[in-house]
């Protein structure tokens, strides 16, 4: 990657910002962005026994479709959101239903194919998407950004934090806004477990050929999980979109899906309060690589994201092999291994 | 080495002990005893045992107490290719050929010197004609009679001086299962001790020397092939309470 | 044995692969005596069912023989609708495509058949072999030869590495496959970083001539590339030969059919396990070092090859070797002849939604038996 990935914290990073409450409060941002993202992949693999890798994909078809709503159709950003969501949705469910019949294995492969083609078509679709420009504003009227709505809610909630920060950060409300909603869904799905319905689709992960012989139809509660991931996924875009000043195509690579498997499995599978825990903890630990002051040779910019990356790839590896469970996981809910 | 363990028997397990769950056992303390040039049959309900009987005395399935003694050598928990190696041969019941290889390959698999693949796979047709006249049909194109010809003439590719063979005669038509045990007996005929598990328990009792009866993972009953036909304990077990195989 | 029920785990005991065929076509035999053959439970038919027409049911048997057609009968209508040239030229192309395709492909679809790994890991096995060919060719100077079997070499040994330290202990311990791919995952991050950080993101080429071209029959091939389309085509027929007709591909075979019969039937199957990771990495090594004579040398080179091999996988049946190796080439063609009717930028799609198409149409490829996937 020609663009480093993981520097998709906020835009101006000088070594003094590092320092700085702004920074890190960018890598809370991010943070609380992949809690969303991996708490969707929870209802999927933890909960339902579905292998989504194209987690990426119901990001960028929400993040984009809230942004052509806004910019090309001219819709009020709060009604673009809602209806961003249902188009997430649609897709997810038009990919499931043929896909969700294939064995696990040839189904995680199916959802990164269908990933990277929505991510292609983000590429080069100029059109309707922007190419790899991306987009940000609309090319008639460059003040008509998809963004002017938050910005003006971000300020606001700045202006009446005056009272507990006298000069709070630009970044500060959006950290509030994500993880307010991070905790919300984590309250929600836990919730949902103890419900008939979560009994259903844990049933359906340990044994489909048992649930369905009990008369459940397993199709629909596959579909139903792959939606929430969806809107899980959507609104993790969303955030995406308005934590940068654009929705590019790069920020939908599959590595991004990957990042939120190993958030998921630093967790632990089958427990939603881990997913935050995970997030929180793999993303500070990765973005602290940027805080220890390593010597320029060798330690060069590409060689610092090397590390990063090796990081991660270690995490995995040593995850499966010593602790697939990961931290909060349970063994006897943990189903990876025999 | 000698030929023989201290009973006198070619293949003897000793107080085998084994499952695939681990708190839970299949078998429990069993004990065989195969000697030269016979046939051996091991009937029993379903569930109690049988197949992991073989499998464990195979190396394919751990066992977790005892011994499996071959010619006097402790071959407990050698992975199965070794055992092989060692004289004895292993006929799944199910899956038991390659299917995407041809008859010629799927013989050749089982050679263990490929020096003398040919000269064996020539004996192979011999015993099994039809083989010959198919040998390079694709085995997943077989039928299922055809199939378990093949899986026995792999089994026997290597010269092996105990064939195990797991439930033979099962889902083949009735023309098929008089066939097979007839190939059975010729091959036991040529100089190779068969141990077989059968849920056709009459007809491969009936051409048995001997015979074990399993049940819940125990053995049972063990005596002459003919003698368990006729004891009344041996029919009471299928046809009583735990009835639940059937006997054609 | 199949005591455990969770559907993903390990799909091997809950649906094996299907048994896929050897692409010669060789039709049903019709049941003469026996009842259906039992297996596992479900009857499965042998008998053919409706015959409507020899030429169709002949169709119906051999969908490799179906594709072949399809095949044609594209190239004809491009042959029609663009002129012969533009179809020779962007075939030629494609052959060169195809064969990186085809060399990653083989090596991908044997692990899986045989240790029921999907590897998301086998696209930087490509990146690798071609850097590998880089430290050689350009950093040590030495010819492209020398460079191509070292990075053979260099790829093989590496998957063998993995295999004594990470696929062999994990086999062992019984993994379900989610942690497999999610581990070759991490591995895959794991090479990435190192290539990233001896060689950084530039992109670079390896001392080819990438500009001269030869002429003949009226088309324009680079020279480099037409190196790499004989190179190609010549492994893939050794390959194949190899597999079809050598002891070592037979039982490659076997134990991709049936691990445990393999094991059952004398085989050793750890060492033909390391053969094939041998062969697997040379191959994926030199499928490396051919994209990146064509096109150039970058850390995300492989992972980008990935899918599309992932493609011919599946499309040959996955498990599939020789499978893999035509449907590699078939992949290639079709996404060079694509150019012909779509913008080049979206050439890169191509693979992508063969790859969906097939598993919503037919997941067992074109080759493999009609089983319940």
């Amino acid at each position: 990657m020609s663009v480093d990935p993981t520097s998709v914290a906020p835009l101006a990073v000088t070594f003094e910002a590092l320092t700085e409450p702004a920074f890190w409060i960018g890598v809370g941002v991010i943070a609380g962005i992949y809690t969303l993202l991996a708490l969707g992949l929870q209802v999927n693999v933890g909960f339902t026994g579905i292998v989504n890798f194209g987690q990426a994909a119901f990001m960028a078809v929400g993040a984009y479709a809230m942004a052509i709503l806004t910019v090309k159709a001219e819709i009020n950003f709060w009604l673009a959101l809602p209806l961003a969501v249902l188009i997430t949705i649609a897709f997810g469910l038009l990919v499931g239903l043929p896909a969700l019949r294939l064995r696990a294995d040839y189904f995680a492969i199916a959802t990164i194919a269908m990933a990277e083609v929505v991510r292609i078509f983000a590429q080069n679709a100029r059109g309707l998407t922007g190419g790899n420009q991306g987009i940000s504003c609309a090319e008639d009227d460059p003040t008509l950004c998809y963004f002017n709505e938050w910005r003006e809610a971000s300020d606001w909630i700045n202006d009446n934090l005056v009272f507990f920060w006298s000069d709070p950060e630009d970044l500060f409300p959006l950290l509030l806004v994500v993880w307010a909603t991070a905790i919300a869904a984590t309250f929600a799905l836990t919730y949902f477990t103890n419900t008939p319905w979560g009994r259903v689709l844990r049933a359906v992960r340990e044994d489909e050929d048992a649930a369905m012989a009990l008369g459940k139809r397993t199709l629909r509660f596959k579909l139903q999980s792959l939606a929430l991931s969806a809107t899980l996924g959507a609104i993790g875009g969303f955030f995406f979109a308005l934590n940068l000043a654009a929705v590019y195509p790069i920020n939908f690579e599959p590595l991004v899906t990957f990042f939120a498997f190993s958030v998921l499995i630093l967790g632990g599978l089958a427990n939603y309060k881990g997913v935050a825990v995970g997030a929180i903890l793999f993303w500070f630990v990765l973005e602290g690589t940027r805080f220890i002051d390593l010597p320029d040779p060798p330690f060069t910019e590409t060689r610092i994201a090397a590390l990063r990356l090796a990081i991660t790839g270690l995490l995995l590896i040593g995850l499966m092999a010593f602790r697939p469970q990961g931290l909060f996981g349970k063994k006897e809910e943990m189903v990876l291994g025999e | 080495m000698s030929s023989a363990s201290k009973n006198g028997a070619l293949l003897s397990t000793e107080g085998l002990t084994a499952g695939y769950v681990p708190e839970v056992d299949i078998l429990t303390d069993v004990d065989l005893r195969v000697n030269e040039g016979e046939i051996v049959t091991v009937i029993g309900p379903n569930g109690a045992g049988k197949s992991t009987l073989i499998k464990s005395i195979f190396g394919l399935v751990a066992p977790r107490e005892g011994r499996v003694v071959l010619r006097g050598e402790d071959l407990t928990g050698l992975p199965p290719h070794s055992i092989t190696r060692r004289g004895m041969s292993y006929v799944p019941q199910l899956d038991n050929v390659f299917q995407s290889l041809t008859v010629e390959e799927n013989l050749e698999m089982g050679a263990l010197e490929s020096g003398r693949a040919k000269d064996r796979i020539r004996a192979i047709y011999e015993i099994f004609p039809r083989l010959g006249e198919r040998h390079t049909q694709a085995a997943g194109t077989m039928s299922g009679g055809e199939r378990q010809m093949l899986a026995m003439g792999r089994a026997l590719m290597p010269e092996p001086s105990v064939l195990l063979l797991d439930e033979p005669s099962a889902g083949l038509a009735p023309a098929f299962v008089e066939a097979i045990f007839e190939k059975v007996n010729e091959i036991n005929n040529a100089g190779v001790t068969i141990v077989m598990v059968e849920q056709n328990a009459r007809r491969a009792l009936g051409m048995s020397d001997r015979g074990y009866v399993l049940d819940l993972g125990s053995n049972r009953f063990e005596g002459p092939g003919r003698e368990l036909l006729d004891d009344p304990k041996v029919a009471e077990l299928y046809l009583g309470g735990t009835a639940r195989l059937d006997i054609s | 044995m199949y005591a455990d029920g969770a559907r993903f785990l390990a799909p091997r005991l809950r649906s094996k692969p299907p048994p896929v065929g050897t692409g010669r076509g060789v039709p049903e035999a019709p049941n003469e005596i026996d009842t259906p053959v039992m297996e596992a439970g479900h009857l499965t038919d042998a008998a053919p069912t409706a015959m409507r027409g020899r030429l169709e049911e002949r169709l119906r048997q051999s969908p490799a023989l179906a594709a072949s057609l399809i095949l044609i009968a594209i190239f004809i209508a491009l042959v029609i609708g663009e002129g012969l040239h533009d179809v020779l030229q962007t075939t030629v192309n494609g052959l060169s495509l195809g064969a990186i395709y085809a060399l990653g492909a083989v090596g991908l679809t044997l692990v899986y058949g045989i240790l029921k790994l999907t590897n998301f890991a086998h696209g930087d096995f490509l990146t690798f072999g071609a850097y590998m060919a880089y430290l050689v060719n350009v950093t040590w100077g030495a010819p492209l030869v020398v460079a191509v079997f070292w990075a053979m070499a260099a790829t093989a040994l590496l998957g063998l590495l993995f295999e004594r330290t990470l696929w062999g202990p994990m086999r062992r311990r019984r993994a379900g496959f989610l942690q497999l791919i999610l581990m070759s995952i991490g591995l895959a991050f794991l090479l990435r970083a190192v290539i990233q950080w001896f060689w950084g993101t530039e992109i670079r080429s390896l001392d080819v001539d990438n500009t001269s071209s030869v002429e003949f029959l009226g088309l324009r091939v680079g020279e480099t590339e037409l190196i790499v389309i004989v190179v190609g085509i010549v492994v893939i027929a050794a390959v194949g030969l190899m597999l079809r007709y050598s002891l070592l591909g037979k039982r490659m075979r076997a134990l991709s059919d049936d691990l445990d019969l393999a094991e059952t039937s004398g085989i050793d199957t750890k060492r033909v396990i390391l053969y094939t990771w041998i062969f697997s990495g040379a191959l994926a090594g030199l499928a490396g070092v051919m994209a990146a004579a064509t096109t150039n040398i970058r850390p995300e080179l492989g992972f980008e090859l990935l899918l599309p091999i992932f493609a011919a996988v599946i499309l040959g049946g996955i498990g599939d070797a020789f499978g893999a190796l035509a449907a590699g080439m078939v992949l290639g063609v079709m996404t060079e002849w694509s150019t012909l009717l779509i913008d080049a930028r979206w050439k890169v799609a191509v693979g992508f939604v063969v790859l969906v198409v097939v598993l919503i149409i037919r997941p067992q490829g074109i080759f493999g038996k009609a089983k319940a996937i």
